[in-house]
């Protein structure tokens, strides 16, 4: 059998409907990248997710979503009033040839998932209908309002992030509502797998508050076997079962790296990382008989004190404030210490390992002029490619043809 | 009921840690046959991380190990032995998915590249996923999810802005890549199951959390100027904060972006015309760590609100809240529990434990956590002779030359 690339993605005719605002484009977008035909159905005059923060100013005037930019490419988008009953008509339409249809919580609200929902089911007994929710189906918490900051809380992630002389802090980004797109672009191939094989439909709903308590990773099984109730941390934070806190991370001289160097669990691997680091310390003449003076990593480690911990601390922060991100890095690379720079956006995009690797991909759009690249390549299969991209739609771009094409489907039916 | 969706699929699984063991979670959680592979010689890592039962470490005893792997097998292969490939080709012969999280280079090492693998079962499909990804100069470099948030930018975005970034909570790349990675492979399953073809699937965990910056990058090449940390603020919005209430460490969350809102907001917080009257000083924290005189004025009016309390007030009012759930509360929180969440499940030496089952929900085909994790090894002679067809004579040859413990 060839091991060659084909042209088509894995799921090459497989056709998505995206309703989205936020999370539902996660989605699409996922399942766009891995070769679906996904079809935005945009309310007359487009969707509110193309005023979506952060806007960014184009050279020429005016504003651009960056939000609606980076999670629409490659989809086609046809305008349908959903609000009125020919619109719903060229809904059911579209729907009896789609495989999966996913929607969010922001662009509709319940009541409008239980009339498209057995809309779809009737034209298409086979189709995937997909909701993403704050809390997901099934009981009162349908209807309570919620935002990606209330999902963190609710998940139990906020309460652990921050420094604790202030309130507990988010993370900068709407990582519940991206990461329940991702969620629900997964459940929904699951889901079409089965349809595949069986030829049975179904729903599938995804709670982004069930998505965060997944980003916790020991939390909920750490309260019930030890009743442990970890406090939040910021650059310095209690880690898992020490004693006493530990700084995560160390001012650089161009910005910040994370690092863990000693204390605190780690296994042989730290062990080694750290003798690594007291190496370079010592050849640059930077030791000191503190950085020895304990077995860090070793027996003990849980048992450090913590004025010893803040005196090893200081000599290694005068160390690390010399160095630049990028000499750090190199000699994590070649030493294999545990560090990293913390990135900042615009080191991402220089990133020397996600370039190496062909991460990023060009994205030429005529409409706004803009030429970007992508963090495209997110995954490689050997024998279907991610899609290339193409720039994302014109509201309705692609109404006539879809819709005239639906019409033909039923003239020959 | 029906199956699982993956009822009857056939998974050899190496992951290790957590990235990779999330994944094959949501094969073995939804009906596979997922037979771990590990050895006494090289434990799963997390197997040594706790928390452990009775705060006594033990091989059996973690459950950071146990929440990842509900409904799976272990067999304890000594991957190291010269003669590993009697038991691991006849376990990739009968397998439809192979998986592993290891270091580039480790499963060639021990012979089990995809190329070798696609030569025995040419219609497998091979995924690893690797914290840098398989090639580039930093590919065998090692690290953890905690390097992986910071290179992939989710440091930079969490924090005070007059402070050094904050380090959030987890190895946040650990857990964004396995939905990726989940998506990946049912892709590659339908493929598959249209086709009769496998493939190999190959994903960095730092690249698949780049993806969450998608727009900061975006918005950085437009502009010019390099998105970060704001604390709580959060621009567009009337008012978006985490403010304290009556007790030890408890802080809710508020946001209010209409004027409804808002309106219903000071109605509940009541003495509107106070807040009104700072309402336009809404912002960051200031280069001194000033907070603004809203935050400072909501901050005093919810201080005296049990938390739980007033996030059901707001909600009322049509008011999006939330408590900042601390992990006690959420074994207690009624959503989850009214959605059935967290699955009891009882273990030989750790006693029953409520898992976390997944964050999705199949009307006809629903997911079921069928068991409790493994023992390490607990499933070795079952699934030797049970699913590979080996007979206790090859066993016991196997034993004796330390092929198996």
């Amino acid at each position: 059998m060839s091991s060659q690339p084909l042209q088509n993605g894995a799921l090459n005719g497989v056709r998505v409907l995206e309703i989205a605002h936020l999370a539902a484009a996660v989605a699409g977008s996922v399942l766009a990248d891995l070769g679906a035909e996904v079809i935005k159905i945009e309310p007359p005059g487009g969707e509110a997710a193309r005023g979506l923060a952060p806007l960014a100013e184009l050279p020429g005037g005016g504003q651009v979503s960056c939000a609606w930019l980076a999670f629409n490419t490659g989809k086609k988008s046809v305008c349908v009033d959903l609000d009125s009953p020919e619109g719903l008509e060229q809904f059911a339409r579209l729907a009896a040839s789609a495989d999966i249809i996913v929607s969010d919580f922001e662009r509709l609200p319940i009541s409008a998932c239980d009339i498209l929902a057995p809309l779809a089911e009737k034209a298409n007994p086979q189709v995937i209908w997909t909701e993403i929710l704050p809390f997901g189906r099934g009981g009162p918490y349908e209807d309570f309002p919620a935002t990606d900051s209330v999902l963190q809380a609710l998940g139990g992630h906020l309460f652990l992030n921050g420094d604790i002389d202030r309130p507990p802090v988010r993370i900068g980004l709407p990582v519940g509502v991206l990461q329940g797109g991702a969620e629900a672009a997964a459940a929904a191939l699951m889901a079409y797998y089965h349809a595949l094989r069986t030829g049975e439909g179904q729903r599938v709903d995804i709670s982004i508050q069930e998505c965060v308590v997944w980003t916790l990773l020991n939390t909920t099984m750490a309260w019930q076997i030890l009743e442990l109730i970890e406090m939040r941390g910021g650059a310095i934070r209690r880690e898992r079962a020490n004693r006493f806190y530990t700084r995560c991370v160390w001012p650089c001289r161009d910005g910040h790296i994370f690092f863990g160097p000693v204390g605190g669990g780690g296994g042989a691997a730290r062990e080694k990382s750290y003798q690594a680091l007291l190496a370079w310390m010592t050849a640059e003449g930077a030791g000191d008989p503190i950085l020895t003076a304990f077995d860090w990593n070793g027996d003990g480690q849980f048992e450090i004190s913590q004025a010893n911990y803040d005196a090893v601390t200081e000599v290694i922060s005068r160390f690390i404030s010399s160095k630049t991100k990028e000499e750090l890095m190199t000699r994590a690379v070649a030493s294999r210490i545990l560090l990293a720079p913390i990135s900042s956006v615009g080191e991402i995009l220089g990133n020397a390992q996600f370039r190496a690797r062909g991460l990023f991909e060009r994205c030429d759009d005529p409409q706004s002029g803009l030429s970007l690249e992508y963090p495209a390549r997110w995954v490689r299969l050997s024998r279907t490619p991610l899609s290339p991209l193409s720039p994302p739609p014109l509201a309705g771009g692609d109404t006539r043809t879809q819709l005239a094409v639906e019409a033909l489907h039923e003239k020959v039916d | 009921m029906g199956k699982g969706i993956f009822d009857g699929l056939k998974v050899a699984d190496f992951t290790w840690a957590a990235a990779g063991p999330i994944i094959t979670k949501q094969l073995s959680d939804n009906g596979a046959t997922v037979i771990k592979v590990e050895s006494f010689q090289h434990p799963d890592s997390i197997r040594l991380g706790g928390p452990f039962t009775g705060d006594r470490p033990g091989i059996n005893r973690s459950g950071f190990f146990a929440d990842f792997h509900s409904s799976k097998l272990s067999i304890a292969v000594n991957l190291g032995h010269e003669r590993r490939a009697e038991i691991i080709h006849r376990l990739v012969e009968w397998a439809d998915v192979v998986a592993d999280s290891f270091r580039p280079g480790v499963m060639a090492q021990w012979g089990f590249d995809y190329e070798s693998l696609r030569k025995l079962n040419p219609g497998v499909i091979a995924l690893s996923s690797s914290l840098y990804g398989a090639d580039g100069p930093w590919a065998r470099h090692p690290g953890y999810g905690a390097q992986g948030q910071a290179l992939a930018g989710i440091h930079t975005m969490t924090g005070w802005p007059d402070r050094d970034p904050a380090m959030p909570k987890g190895a946040y790349s650990d857990s964004v890549s396995p939905r990726a990675g989940m998506a990946a492979l049912a892709a590659a399953l339908i493929h598959r199951e249209k086709t009769g073809e496998g493939q190999q699937i190959e994903l960095s965990q730092i690249e698949t959390t780049v993806k969450l910056l998608q727009p900061e990058l975006l918005y950085q090449q437009i502009s010019g100027r390099e998105p970060s940390r704001s604390g709580n603020y959060k621009e567009g919005v009337i008012v978006h904060g985490v403010y304290p209430c009556r007790g030890d460490e408890r802080w809710i969350v508020i946001e209010a972006g209409t004027t409804a809102q808002w309106d219903a907001l000071c109605e509940v917080l009541g003495d509107r015309a106070a807040l009104e009257a700072v309402r336009h000083t809404y912002g960051p924290v200031g280069p001194d760590g000033a907070f603004c005189a809203l935050d400072a004025e909501m901050a005093k009016r919810t201080a005296g609100w049990d938390a739980f309390e007033l996030m059901a007030r707001l909600r009322q009012a049509g008011v999006p809240a939330g408590v900042a759930l601390k992990s006690c509360d959420l074994l207690e929180d009624e959503v989850l529990a009214q959605r059935k969440h967290f699955w009891p499940l009882h273990h030989a030496e750790m006693g029953t434990l409520k898992y976390n089952g997944p964050a999705y929900r199949f009307s006809r085909t629903p997911s079921e956590l069928r068991s409790a994790s493994p023992l390490l090894g607990e499933h070795t002679e079952d699934v030797l002779t049970g699913i590979l067809g080996f007979t206790r004579e090859d066993i016991d040859a196997f034993r004796a030359c330390g092929l198996l413990d």
